[in-house]
């Protein structure tokens, strides 16, 4: 069944801060979608407009998860997450003083995740076996790129439809930053989930993505309707490869 | 003359009344250590607890035990409706450090103020079949009105350890504070989950209540000698871990008791706040603080 998210003209800031300026965008049934811009250039404002952390001052947000359409506006993070949607956020926000299961389990909080718990993670420990191995030490004791791991597994223990994923490669080493994206495209395809990824790792961004966005100041500067697209853009050699 | 026979007295009273302590700390655990929340009015609760187990037991011959157990559902209650107010005046706004400390201590003045006017400043007690027996094992006499509370205490320990450690909402309850944001990702809205929790703190109070007054004669006041205590227990023991708390709770227990048999009782409570002292000093995270 079809999900998918559409971002309609959508205006947010905080305080006078405008960030955000009549965007749109739209994320299709099974895509992977790439947010691509620098920092401080809206992405995840952007992010948590979707999941209502922040509120929009302008435009609509709807997503549609299994056929049935969902006007997001106005919903608390927790009920859009109940509708599988996740979020892996910036800076990860793992629950530092319990440990990996502790935090895998929490995952499954919402109760369409709670019957899945064994296959979800017998998944996660298989797609990622240190976390197996540590999964009795505190969230706060691991490194960098298995925090990284396990804030995506948690995110996929909620059972999403549709994941959300905030600049995955921030903080981490750049072999750990192949890694880890592809990890994101095994994750796709074997849960058959729809992504939007936000990131300013150009390179590594699009070699999973289907296509993309250029966020320049708040707006889409460009929209490459394929990986090639995004590649050749002029706009994008000049943002990220100096040319 | 330290005597084998007194010191292994002390030693089992001490365990007896660390129980106690413990059950009494435990709501403070929750709010406190779990939430954030500075909840200094929690021994008053108690003290409630204390007087509605009298009541209960001199109209109708209850046990103070049962008491305490019914009365616990109305206790969750009133701790939900607390939290509540607490959260709309101080918590949203992000008042909550120092407001809401003071709204907790205007909470304990009104409810000592209120029980002094009604009932007056004189001690009051219950009565129970096993209150005033002992069993003596060898020389050391065990006393059934520290032994029935040693007992209710661990269980209810134990039962809140588990509900914690093994449950969707009680691990929830041990995530909120770290990160409400990431909480609500997981699909929970934090402040029903604190709502819960701190309801679920205020409901062992009433439990707690009933094992004060079995232990000795309560008045309004009483609840301010264990101000410092649960807090001691509850920092010592490390913010947020309940085993630590317990362990906390038995050491309290085991030195004030030393303390008061061979120095005299006027120095245990000194040992409250020596023993914070010294941890904080060496051992700022607590016992088992993660």
């Amino acid at each position: 069944m079809a999900c998918s998210i559409r971002v309609d003209e959508v205006s947010a800031g905080y305080g006078a801060v405008q960030v955000l300026e009549s965007l749109s965008l739209s994320v299709n049934d099974g895509e992977t979608v790439a947010l691509l811009g620098t920092n401080g250039n809206g992405k995840s404002t952007l992010m948590k407009c979707i999941m209502g952390i922040v509120r929009p001052t302008a435009g609509r947000i709807t997503a549609v998860i299994d056929d049935v359409e969902h006007d997001l506006f106005g919903k608390a993070p927790e009920q859009i997450v109940d509708l599988g949607i996740a979020l892996v956020p910036e800076g990860r926000r793992l629950f530092p003083k319990l440990t990996v299961e502790e935090n895998l389990l929490l995952g499954a909080y919402r109760s369409a995740a709670r019957e899945r718990i064994p296959y979800n993670q017998a998944f996660c420990f298989h797609a990622f076996p240190r976390l197996a191995e540590r999964r009795r030490q505190l969230a706060g004791s691991l490194s960098g790129g298995e925090q990284q791991m396990l804030a995506l597994a948690r995110s996929l223990m909620t059972a999403p439809k549709i994941l959300l994923i905030d600049e995955p490669s921030v903080g981490l080493a750049p072999i750990l930053v192949k890694t880890t994206i592809d990890k994101i495209l095994e994750l796709k395809e074997r849960f058959g989930l729809t992504v939007l990824m936000a990131e300013q790792n150009f390179h590594q961004a699009i070699r999973i993505a289907d296509r993309g966005y250029v966020i320049v100041h708040g707006r889409i500067e460009y929209e490459g309707a394929s990986r090639a697209d995004l590649a050749d853009n002029e706009l994008v050699h000049r943002l990220y490869m100096g040319l | 003359m330290l005597s084998l026979d007194l010191f292994a007295n002390a030693i089992v009273a001490g365990v007896l009344l660390g129980g106690f302590y413990a059950a009494v700390a435990i709501g403070l655990a929750i709010a406190f250590g779990q939430l954030d929340i500075v909840n200094i009015a929690h021994p008053a609760f108690v003290i409630v607890g204390s007087y509605i187990a009298y009541i209960v037991n001199t109209h109708f011959g209850l046990d103070p035990v049962l008491i305490g157990v019914l009365v616990a559902p109305v206790f969750f209650l009133v701790g939900v409706g607390i939290y509540r107010i607490y959260y709309a005046a101080f918590e949203r706004t992000g008042q909550e450090s120092l407001s809401g400390l003071a709204f907790f201590f205007g909470l304990m003045f009104i409810i000592e103020v209120v029980l002094i006017l009604v009932y007056g400043v004189d001690y009051r007690l219950v009565r129970a079949g096993y209150i005033g027996e002992t069993i003596e094992v060898g020389f050391v006499g065990i006393p059934l009105r520290m032994l029935v509370p040693f007992v209710v205490a661990i269980t209810c320990t134990s039962a809140i350890y588990l509900y914690l450690s093994r449950t969707f909402t009680g691990r929830a309850i041990l995530a909120v504070a770290q990160d409400r944001l990431a909480l609500q990702l997981m699909g929970a809205d934090p402040v029903r989950i604190k709502q819960f929790a701190f309801g679920l703190a205020i409901a062992t109070t009433a439990i707690a209540g009933s094992l004060l007054i079995i232990i000795g004669p309560v008045e309004p006041s009483v609840g301010r000698l264990y101000i410092g205590r649960v807090f001691a227990i509850v920092v010592l023991g490390g913010m947020g871990s309940i085993s630590g708390m317990f362990i906390a709770a038995l050491i309290l227990g085991i030195v004030e008791t030393l303390v008061a048999t061979f120095m005299g009782p006027s120095w245990a409570p000194a040992v409250a706040f020596g023993l914070l002292l010294l941890t904080l000093a060496v051992r700022p995270a607590g016992l088992l603080g993660r």
